[in-house]
């Protein structure tokens, strides 16, 4: 689909949403063609949607899906770009829908513990009007200081204190969505708006939460929130082995103390890259191998009481405590130090520029080990293929506070101005050989960014199973001309003619 | 793709593949533009975006010259970027969003793509000596503000004072002029001065500004200047940054920002400030000192020597998202753009319920006081300020 200067289409957008809203100037387009995920530069212009858009309302988004509906226009939302899997680059052109004018914030309702925003809205600045009220919204992913609720949505998000506080799916109680064919529904626990348990119908929230932009649009959303936190405490502890810092992880996740907000464990080769590569590592003894840190978040009087019982579990299984400073620096930097562009290094060691990306899946706390070698050994052979490529080590994360599964990454540095399409490839074989590995230790190919890449998004039919029919059959009646996002999730099965063009 | 953009893009590759190949926006929500526009395709990323789109040829400058009239130079996307944050030491390395925007702007006015605004603009300003601020601007009444002071012309050390403070605020320059008389601190004001020529640089027009910069210095040398004292935060960049990117080690002129120098003399205690002023304030960093030279400290120190002063203080960083909307050229192309960073930026203010802002940047003032009309807030500037505490106003 390609719409051009002159079409009738673009004057009746701008009619609806005024001319200043209607962008189709070349870097207007470039620069909503791509998300942080590792990219094809050479290919950037592949990616182009045909023009963007910037409504102001739940009722101009509508508005626009009604036309893009009748004309069978794809659409590809976009709130805050962040995304490390694709959902907001186009595919087959089209129309992007910038929802980052739809940032207002519409409520704050102090009796019932809730506001409602525009999904355009981002969580930090939503944050800094709520300290005014001594509460927060706790929602933090890595890209805290730039992801937008909107985004949140449509991926159904992962927090790194989502141990405490919960994931967005927990904290996002209800929102506007409108359907691919412009009709605007109410999605919630029941039909309420501010409801956090209802056992009435279908529970459609989780539905349209992580569909990655394929069955429309959020545009309002009301969040749950929380009394902002008066103490945090963020021990760093150290180890010689992998096994002992595994093993440590698992007893404090264990542990069931109520302020835990979560534990990350750094493996072997995570420490090595940042001994080896990180300019702001603070050196250690050769003998530290691996690492593992815990948040606690609440009021001081049981932080502190919750703080001292971790410490004793880790102290009684011979981690060595890093200290304040370390501790509260490095976890206060945790946004910041997420996606710098790094340097890497070739298999001869030369310092190279890379840029990172991390591959991501749910692994039980038991095939935490198993998967980390798989995974090293799939890194290890992309890197025999291409010297574009670098181990970056992994890292798991708590995925909920009873310690059952982990959110495990693996951090791969890649060398993006010199990828070409035999590179492209290699990586995309190895993005499908981990999701195998996460498959075969019964985890789920992610955690947090979704699984609709190329690669990946190959299993996400043997991962499903006879849920993949579902998903079909629900694609199918709620966006019947395949508009929304067309060519992700392998949804295009579900009809029996492919719509749209043909990727080139 | 023609010369001068490859010769660009070869410049600055690394830094904007930096910005790209990290992929993510930590400097959008503390934009100003950005945060009035939310239209990412003037946010700093895709500024440093497109200068990998044009050295694949997918983009020309012509096609963006109008994008990158969308700063104002306040820098705060250079704060916020985990580029400057965390590799910076090590690369010695730091993201430079201000400079890529000049450099844009000027590669653009070399290639002959024009704004109308700012090419009018800086007509007026070759053809007067000085920006077009007001209507009766003109090298003959550039030292009208100081009309009764008896202030000497030339010295070793004089008080730089254009456009915007010379034509329009002059109360701001006249209270600087009090106050240094009353400390008995001996100066004089420019022999033939014009305008500074930053803002030329900032909106484009290089071979202006660099004539107006040979100027001043060539003024300077003429009658025995050493120290300049300057009031206008614009002028302490240009002459800070601009003039020894231009002259090199030649330029040996001691610049003196004015609010550093009361501060210095508000702690020998040759100024005591003693008349009350009874308001209830809030100060505005000034971009250009705050978030570009670190100033934020000194101006703090005034506002607590001033008996009667209610002072309700935001910090530093978190002003970092904070900007009039003055800068950059933005007010000449775009004054519907300044007005709402300025509304925003007096929003902020009336949450403290406070019913002064001062601030000590003549260019904001402007933006900020008409905004400051709707929510019966009013705009002082600091020198004033103090000059009312020390019963010289």
């Amino acid at each position: 689909m390609t719409i051009t200067m002159g079409d009738p289409v673009l004057e009746e957008l701008r009619q609806v949403l005024g001319h200043d809203h209607v962008l189709t100037g070349r870097a207007d387009r470039l620069n909503r063609t791509r998300v942080p995920a590792p990219f094809p530069v050479h290919r950037w212009a592949e990616r182009m949607p045909d023009l963007v858009v910037m409504p102001g309302s739940t009722e101009e988004v509508a508005e626009v899906l009604r036309l893009a509906h009748a004309y069978r226009i794809p659409v590809v939302p976009r709130d805050g770009g962040t995304g490390l899997t694709d959902g907001a680059v186009p595919l087959r052109g089209g129309i992007v829908v910038d929802v980052k004018r739809i940032n207002q914030i519409k409520e704050i309702d102090l009796e019932n513990r809730t506001c409602t925003v525009g999904t355009g809205i981002n969580a930090l600045k939503l944050n800094e009007v709520l300290s005014r009220h001594d509460l927060f919204y706790p929602d933090d992913p890595a890209s805290y200081p730039c992801s937008l609720v909107g985004g949140r949505i449509g991926t159904s998000g992962w927090s790194l204190i989502g141990s405490r506080y919960g994931h967005s799916r927990d904290l996002v109680l209800s929102f506007d969505h409108v359907l691919p064919t412009g009709q605007v529904i109410h999605v919630g626990d029941g039909i309420g708006r501010k409801i956090t348990k209802s056992s009435s119908g279908y529970q459609l929230k989780h539905l349209f939460m992580g569909h990655q932009g394929t069955l429309g649009i959020a545009t309002e959303a009301t969040l749950k929130l929380f009394p902002k936190p008066e103490a945090e405490f963020s021990p760093f502890w150290a180890f010689e082995d992998y096994d002992s810092a595994y093993a440590v992880v698992g007893q404090l996740a264990r542990a069931g103390v109520a302020t835990f907000a979560g534990a990350v464990l750094f493996d072997e080769w995570k420490v090595a890259y940042l001994r080896r590569d990180d300019e702001a590592y603070i050196p250690q003894p050769s003998s530290v191998k691996a690492l593992v840190c815990a948040a606690m978040y609440g009021y001081e009087d049981e932080v502190r009481a919750g703080g001292r019982r971790l410490m004793r579990i880790a102290r009684s299984m011979g981690a060595r405590y890093l200290g304040d400073e370390i501790s509260q620096g490095d976890w206060a930097a945790r946004h910041d130090r997420y996606a710098t562009p790094l340097h890497g290094r070739t298999r001869s060691g030369q310092v190279v520029p890379m840029s990172w990306h991390c591959e991501d899946a749910s692994i039980n706390y038991t095939g935490l080990p198993a998967v980390r070698l798989a995974w090293h050994e799939i890194a290890d052979r992309l890197r025999r293929e291409s010297d574009v490529f670098d181990d970056w080590g992994m890292f798991a994360y708590t995925n909920g506070s009873t310690g059952a599964d982990y959110l495990t990454e693996i951090d791969i540095g890649i060398w993006e101005q010199r990828l070409d399409d035999a590179a492209w490839a290699a990586w995309v074989a190895a993005k499908r050989d981990l999701a195998a590995v996460t498959l075969s230790h019964g985890g789920s190919i992610s955690a947090c960014h979704g699984s609709c890449r190329e690669g990946e998004v190959d299993l996400v039919p043997e991962e499903l199973g006879g849920g993949f029919d579902v998903m079909l059959a629900i694609k199918r009646a709620v966006d019947p001309h395949n508009i929304m996002n067309p060519g992700k999730y392998l949804l295009d099965r579900a009809y029996a003619e492919p719509s749209g063009e043909e990727e080139p | 793709m023609p010369d001068p953009e490859k010769r660009f893009a070869e410049e600055w590759r690394n830094a904007a593949y930096n910005c790209f190949s990290s992929g993510h926006k930590f400097c959008r929500e503390v934009c100003p533009v950005m945060q009035v526009t939310r239209n990412e395709s003037w946010s700093p990323t895709a500024f440093h975006a497109n200068v990998v789109a044009m050295e694949q040829g997918s983009l020309e400058v012509a096609e963006v010259a109008a994008d990158y009239v969308n700063c104002t130079g306040c820098g705060a996307c250079e704060l916020r970027c985990p580029n400057s944050l965390f590799t910076g030491d090590f690369y010695r390395f730091r993201t430079r969003t201000v400079d890529l925007v000049k450099a844009v702007r000027a590669l653009a006015v070399r290639e002959g793509v024009h704004q109308p605004g700012w090419q009018r603009w800086n007509l007026l300003t070759d053809e007067q000596t000085h920006e077009p601020v007001a209507s009766e601007v003109s090298q003959e009444r550039v030292r009208d503000w100081a009309q009764g002071l008896d202030l000497p012309v030339g010295g070793e050390t004089i008080l730089f004072v254009d456009c915007e403070a010379a034509f329009h605020r002059t109360t701001a320059p006249r209270a600087v002029a009090r106050m240094l008389n009353l400390a008995g601190y001996k100066f004089g004001l420019m022999n033939e001065q014009w305008c500074c020529g930053g803002p030329a640089a900032e909106m484009g027009y290089e071979e202006q500004a660099l004539r107006f910069a040979w100027h001043n210095l060539e003024d300077w040398r003429a009658s025995g200047v050493r120290r300049v004292l300057v009031l206008d935060p614009h002028d302490y960049i240009t002459f800070t940054e601009d003039y020894p990117k231009y002259f090199g080690e030649s330029f040996d002129i001691e610049v003196v920002l004015v609010i550093e120098l009361l501060a210095a003399l508000l702690r020998e205690g040759r100024l005591v400030p003693h008349v009350p002023v009874e308001r209830t304030v809030t100060y505005h960093d000034p971009c250009r000192l705050n978030k570009r030279k670190g100033i934020w400290q000194e101006p703090r120190e005034i506002l607590r020597a001033i008996p009667g002063l209610t002072f309700h203080d935001v910090d530093r960083v978190s002003q970092w998202s904070y900007c009039s909307g003055a800068g950059g050229g933005l007010a000449v192309e775009k004054p519907e753009l300044t007005a709402r960073i300025s509304e925003m930026r007096m929003g902020k203010a009336a949450e403290l319920g406070v019913d002064t802002l001062v601030t000590a940047c003549p260019w904001a003032e402007r933006p900020l006081t008409e905004a400051g009309h709707a929510r019966a807030i009013g705009v002082v500037d600091l020198h004033e300020l103090l000059a009312e505490s020390l019963g010289v106003a």
